[in-house]
């Protein structure tokens, strides 16, 4: 018995460290939560063999695996540009609502944009108006004021000088006047334009009209229609009839279609009159 | 080793060679592809925590797949495939992430 004893005693002692030992040993594995040895050494054992080649069949299938799934990976990647035949009914209805709404947006903007352009347009047109008015009343009021040269039927009117007394400024307003009655548009008389602040007078050394000289035979020119100005010159007891009476002067009226009328009047600067704004 | 030069052959393969791909898988691919990655990374822990076993890897890697892919198709059948979708894609995610981690604790120790 007590060899027996003796014997086992110091047995369990050792195989009690030993499991110590190997428990610590377990212990600083520095593993997962369970150490993993023992399963390894046994398949080892069992595969012994054919050992690499099962390692070889492993690594294949990771190898296979693995460039599965890069494939798919680099496939997918280029899919980006899918279909829409993979969307669902609900992605597809709310793309169409998108899609319409932005259509709807950009109808309005479009409908802005052309309000805006017939605007434009108008604005436009309205310039133009304005000023096709403006180059009008430009050439009317230039041909009134004297500022344009101006072209057209009327007469041509010779006076000489009177034999019998000089013709004196009275009776020159007067045919002035009789011609404006009849209608005349222009009127020069020589080198004068006649506008409305001519005046005419009388001096020692014959007629002035607006500041120049007048040489007879007094050459008047009138645009306007032809028949009325000669008839209100050359009518009985009219200014025609006066002055070859009263004054001995030969009243030459000659009808044309083209009278030129070159002389142009300054304008004059106001110094006083204002344009009521 | 293997995993790596895999991935970089298939790659080369998917850059050069493109195929249709059938519409009826068109929308399974990239839960697939996610799936897969999952089940890549799972390898890559258990690599790292020595307890790495080709048969497991496989069976995880086509059972990841498949799960992935006929939940969401379940899903489609159903009609809350894009939900389903979603729910699949959040839970592979937080695998990777947790998957990541812990191979990230391996490689710094500590």
């Amino acid at each position: 018995m007590a060899p027996h004893r003796k014997s086992t005693r110091p047995d369990v002692l050792s195989r009690m460290h030993d499991q110590h030992a190997q428990d610590r040993k377990n212990d600083r594995v520095e593993t997962g939560s369970f150490p993993v040895v023992g399963r390894k050494p046994r398949r080892n054992r069992s595969l012994d063999s054919n050992r690499s080649r099962a390692r070889l069949i492993t690594n294949i299938f990771v190898l296979v695996l693995c460039a599965l799934l890069g494939y798919g990976y680099v496939i997918q990647i280029n899919n980006t540009r899918s279909t829409y035949e993979t969307m669902s009914e609900e992605e597809l209805t709310r793309l169409i609502s998108e899609t319409s709404n932005q259509v709807q947006l950009l109808e309005e903007r479009r409908n802005e944009l052309e309000d805006q352009l017939t605007s434009l347009q108008e604005a436009a047109n309205t310039q133009e108006e304005a000023q096709r008015i403006a180059r009008q009343n430009e050439e009317t009021s230039g041909i009134l004021s004297g500022r344009l040269p101006a072209v057209g039927k009327g007469v041509v009117i010779q006076i000489s000088q009177g034999r019998i007394a000089t013709v004196d400024a009275a009776t020159m307003f007067s045919l002035i006047e009789e011609l404006r009655n009849a209608g005349a548009e222009v009127i020069a008389i020589n080198d004068v334009r006649v506008v409305t602040r001519t005046y005419i007078s009388d001096t020692d050394e014959g007629l002035v009209c607006d500041g120049t000289p007048l040489q007879t035979p007094y050459v008047v020119k009138a645009i306007g229609d032809p028949q009325n100005l000669q008839n209100a010159v050359s009518i009985a007891g009219g200014i025609g009839s006066r002055l070859e009476v009263r004054y001995g002067a030969t009243v030459d009226v000659t009808t044309s279609d083209s009278v030129e009328i070159d002389e142009i009047a300054e304008s004059p600067q106001y110094t006083y009159a204002r344009t009521v704004q | 080793m293997a995993a790596v030069l895999g991935l970089i052959i298939g790659v080369v393969i998917g850059i050069f060679v493109q195929p249709d791909i059938p519409v009826f898988m068109q929308p399974y691919l990239p839960i697939m592809v996610v799936a897969a990655l999952d089940a890549l990374l799972g390898a890559a822990r258990a690599y790292f925590q020595r307890s790495f076993s080709d048969k497991v890897f496989v069976i995880s890697f086509f059972s990841n797949v498949i799960t992935a892919t006929l939940l969401v198709l379940l899903g489609n059948q159903l009609g809350v495939g894009s939900q389903l979708q979603t729910a699949v894609i959040v839970v592979l995610g937080i695998r990777i992430f947790s998957n990541v981690s812990a191979i990230r604790r391996f490689i710094f120790r500590g």
